[in-house]
């Protein structure tokens, strides 16, 4: 038994030459060949390696042609509303429109729209069209009551209703038809409105803090700490009402604010007003009518603290102080 | 291959390369020329049409130092430059600035108390006075080592315009340089071109004790050549 | 070539005698410019002090206007004194002498200036140019503007000059020094407040005032710079004494003693310099404004005076603020609007400070609330860099006092770019030039 195997080794090893030569024939495509071959029938090879099973054909995956763009069959005057009815990520076979986006190489036109990512990430408003709106306002032009006559102009409107109050409705899939988010309110007036006097205006300031905007003149209040909305709106107008009226009181501690507490210079507080009248009033006897120091010169004064140094104030200044002081300017007097 | 390349003229011939060492590690090639800064000498261009001949040549950016200025002087720039130690240019420009004004108050002074025709024989201006102390101390010869027969002589060569140039500053900051540690470099500096414009003081003295020898090594004047 | 030149001037004189025509005088004026080309080739150099021309203007007496009408050659003429003005009494300086140069006489500067008042650079360029001169600049004519036309029965009025670092704060008080002495206001000035809180010569602890730190030899000095500039007018007034002043058991400046006495005593007695200065300027208010004088308070680097920081230290250690040294506080009262008959001139600079206050050199910044309290109202004067006149006045100055040789063309728009007309650096960059 393993001398037998060992003589077909052998065999294997002698024909392997061979073996070779005869494969080199089979794939050769000389037509003389071939009939060599089929003589030699009756010599029958022992194949000791795998012949080469036939190919076969591979299996045609049969594919569902896709249909041509619907938007090539599309009528001129179609009813785009029925087309495209709300908000839906871009389709290029349903917009009959030639759009091209994106960004491609220099001297090239832009990509198509098939296939193109950039149309569909971005928020389309193919639902909103002017027709489709119209249709809609006169749709809900039945639920609408008249403009009162009253209020014709946004002046009056602003005058007569000074405040803004601005919720927002949420409209979602979810279980449940109720946002969070839908019970803040925010009011908005301008403060001028409101009849404030010097100090009440300060303390209302102090008060609201950041949530006015000097630059507008705009208050803003919102309201989140209740959980519908009403109880928001509610709680705003008491704030409101709370702070105009606490803004009003005055407390006894408020008198014993000092000179360095102040958060601008006034002129009347300080050593300036003091000096300026005393240089007025030099030389008056006791009983005389004292001058008191012209407003000018302490606006200029308080200019020039408040509002900081600069050539400007310091010239204006300088204006008042030599009217205080009784002396021309150098350029009025000279020819 | 190459030779019929370079016999048909496609290449230019082959040369070694014969440039300076500094020029060989310039960043710019040889074919760079020198900017031209000064405003007149561009007006000189303009007029001349040179400048169209100038505009495709590449040319080199101007350097720090050269500048437009009315003020502009390549003596009192040299100059700085050699004063200068460790890079300081600033340094170097405040004390030759101040070493100027020196001059300039002690020859002023000088010309406000002169009397008549003395005031116009005073020169006062400061650049003047550098320009005339460096050429009244330039040498014209100086002496080199040559070994003959195991022996060095100091033999008297002749010498080029810059390294005279050269040497005039150089003697002149050296002389400045030694005083007293109290006393400051611009003021002893100013001392030392006053005395060299007027042909006297150490540098004049250095420049013909350095003559000297070299009239006195005359006779080794031919080992220059054998 | 003298007989010539001779000969000429006498011909001219004699036509100035004969009161010829205009007419003539141009074609003489022709003819002298030719002559003075001439005269310039054969070896006159400087143009700028020709006699001849010099001549014909001072004898002819006409404007300049005419000169340049009929001379070819007008630009030399018209450059010769255009920066200079012969006005020497400072109270007629007014905006016709703006931007040009006038001459301090060396007595004067003598008398104003031996102690200080001018800055260490413009004594440096006095001696270099062997002359001092000033510039009439808008500033200083504003003041004394001003000063002429104040009722001096009112309260004084204080004027802070203020202004960028080197734009002539000092110089524009050395002109109204000047103005101050001729118009025969006793002059209280002090150099440079600063020199007292940064470099004192010497401290000690008071003996009159318990807390309070004594600056014993820059007080005596300060005594000698008063004495030095009053010198003239003190005799004259015969101010006295108004009461006892005991320095020590055997020490007393007795009242109807004169004030010389009283300035005498603190040089002499430099222990008792600063207390001497608190009474000098003291009784100096009394006499103001009782009538019997006018006072010129002029103080440079004023707002060290309310500069929380000094560089003396107590004998405990701490450093010393202003209000505890004895010498501050007479300049704090004399600069008060309380009295009449006087002028206070201050100068607000940001150098007399620390670097911490360099931010901005405007008067109410560098004097800080205390200090903008103490003088306000008062009336602010900026000082400011050259304007174009001014700043070619200044460069045809030092063109004629050699302090600029090197002028080519185009070189003074180069220095007004460098400068950015800033006198002070328009003179440094001119230095090596």
């Amino acid at each position: 038994m393993f001398l037998a195997t060992k003589l077909i080794e052998q065999n294997a090893r002698n024909f392997a030459p061979r073996l070779a030569s005869c494969h080199c024939r089979k794939l050769s495509t000389d037509p003389h060949a071939s009939p060599e071959i089929d003589n030699d029938e009756e010599f029958r090879v022992l194949n000791l390696r795998q012949v080469q099973a036939q190919a076969r054909p591979k299996r045609v995956i049969k594919k569902d042609v896709a249909a041509p763009p619907r938007a090539n069959k599309m009528p001129v005057d179609q009813d785009w509303g029925a087309v495209w009815p709300g908000p839906k990520t871009f389709h290029p076979a349903s917009v009959p429109l030639p759009l091209r986006q994106g960004y491609t190489e220099k001297a090239a036109a832009p990509p198509s729209k098939y296939g193109n990512a950039e149309l569909m990430k971005i928020p389309n408003f193919l639902h909103l069209t002017p027709p489709v709106i119209k249709k809609q306002c006169e749709a809900l032009k039945q639920f609408c009551t008249p403009w009162p006559k009253e209020i014709p102009s946004e002046e009056q409107w602003n005058k007569h209703f000074p405040m803004e109050v601005i919720t927002t409705d949420y409209c979602h899939g979810l279980p449940t038809i109720r946002n969070p988010l839908s019970r803040i309110v925010t009011i908005k007036f301008k403060l001028s409105t409101l009849k404030l006097d010097k100090h009440a205006h300060d303390k209302f300031l102090r008060l609201v803090g950041e949530r006015y905007d000097p630059e507008t003149d705009v208050l803003t209040i919102v309201t989140d700490r209740c959980p519908l909305r009403k109880q928001n709106y509610e709680y705003a107008q008491y704030l409101l009402t709370a702070l105009y009226h606490e803004s009003w009181v005055t407390e006894p501690w408020e008198s014993l604010k000092s000179e360095a507490d102040m958060e601008t210079y006034h002129f009347i507080r300080n050593k300036s007003k003091v000096s300026a009248e005393e240089i007025l009033n030099w030389g008056k006897t006791e009983g005389g009518k004292k001058l008191v120091a012209h407003e000018a010169f302490g606006k200029s004064v308080e200019n020039l603290m408040n509002e900081g140094e600069n050539e400007y104030n310091i010239q204006a200044y300088k204006t008042e102080a030599l009217k205080l002081l009784g002396l021309p300017s150098l350029k009025s007097t000279s020819p | 291959m190459t030779s019929a390349l370079f016999k048909l003229r496609l290449l230019p011939p082959f040369r070694p390369l014969l440039l300076p060492p500094a020029q060989q590690m310039s960043m710019y090639q040889p074919t760079y020329i020198d900017p031209i800064f000064k405003k007149e000498q561009q007006q000189v261009l303009t007029e001349t049409g040179e400048a169209s001949n100038l505009a495709h040549i590449p040319i080199k950016s101007a350097r720090n130092n050269d500048t437009c200025s009315v003020f502009h002087d390549n003596t009192v720039s040299k100059f700085t430059n050699y004063i200068m130690r460790k890079g300081n240019k600033i340094l170097a420009r405040e004390l030759l600035e101040k070493t100027f004004e020196n001059v300039k108050r002690i020859q002023l002074e000088r010309y406000n108390l002169a009397e008549g025709d003395e005031k116009n024989k005073i020169e006062t201006n400061p650049k003047v006075i550098l320009h005339r102390a460096i050429a009244n101390s330039r040498p014209i010869l100086q002496l080199t080592p040559i070994k003959r027969g195991g022996v060095k002589y100091q033999v008297p060569i002749p010498i080029t315009e810059n390294r005279s140039l050269f040497l005039a500053m150089n003697w002149l900051i050296q002389a400045a340089k030694e005083k007293e540690r109290k006393v400051h470099f611009p003021e002893k500096l100013a001392w030392e071109l006053l005395e060299a414009a007027s042909g006297q003081g150490r540098v004049i003295k250095r420049k013909q004790d350095l003559h000297r020898q070299c009239e006195a090594n005359k006779a080794y004047a031919h080992y220059r050549w054998s | 070539m003298i007989t010539f030149i001779h000969s000429y001037l006498l011909l001219i004189l004699f036509l100035w005698f004969q009161k010829v025509s205009t007419k003539i005088w141009a074609h003489i004026l022709k003819f002298h410019n030719f002559v003075r080309s001439q005269i310039w080739c054969f070896g006159f150099k400087s143009y700028r002090k020709e006699p001849i021309t010099m001549l014909v203007r001072c004898l002819r007496g006409v404007s300049r206007r005419a000169c340049a009408q009929y001379s070819t050659v007008a630009e030399p003429i018209q450059k010769l004194d255009d920066f200079r003005t012969n006005e020497a009494t400072v109270a007629n300086h007014g905006l016709q002498h703006l931007g040009k140069y006038y001459r301090i006489e060396p007595e004067v500067k003598k008398q104003l200036f031996t102690y200080g008042g001018l800055p260490k650079s413009f004594e440096k360029q006095i001696k270099t140019f062997g002359e001092t001169c000033l510039m009439v600049r808008e500033p200083a004519v504003e003041v004394m503007h001003y000063i002429k036309s104040t009722d001096l029965s009112r309260p004084t009025v204080r004027y802070v000059l203020y202004g960028v670092d080197g734009a002539g704060k000092s110089l524009t008080m050395a002109h109204l020094l000047h103005f101050g002495l001729e118009q025969g206001f006793v002059l209280v000035h002090v150099p440079w407040v600063a020199n007292w809180f940064k470099r004192p010569k010497e401290t000690a602890s008071s003996g009159s005032k318990e807390g309070f730190t004594d600056l014993p030899f820059d007080a005596a000095s300060w005594l000698v710079h008063f004495k030095n500039q009053n010198a003239s007018i003190l005799p004259k007034l015969d101010l006295k004494v108004s009461k006892d002043y005991v320095w020590s058991i055997r020490e007393t400046t007795p009242a109807g003693s004169t004030l010389l006495e009283l300035i005498e005593h603190g040089i002499a007695r430099v222990k008792f310099a600063s207390d001497t200065v608190e009474a000098l300027l003291h009784e100096l208010k009394q006499h103001s404004t009782a009538g019997r004088c006018k006072t010129m308070v002029a103080i440079d680097g004023y707002n060290a005076l309310f500069y929380p920081q000094t560089r003396i230290l107590a004998e405990n250690k701490v450093v010393v603020t202003p209000d505890k040294i004895t010498l501050t506080k007479p300049f704090l009262d004399i600069t008060k609007y309380d009295w009449t008959n006087g002028v206070c001139i201050l100068s607000v600079d940001r150098i007399a400070l620390n670097e911490e206050r360099w931010e901005s050199e405007l008067p109410q910044y560098q004097l800080g609330k205390e200090g903008f309290e103490h003088v306000d109202p008062f009336v602010p004067i900026k000082v400011d860099n050259y304007n174009n006149k001014e700043f070619h006045s200044c460069i045809n100055y030092y063109l004629n006092r050699r302090w600029i040789q090197n002028s080519a063309p185009g070189f003074d728009d180069e220095l007004k770019y460098l400068s950015a007309s800033n006198p002070f650096k328009l003179m440094n960059i001119c230095a090596p030039l």
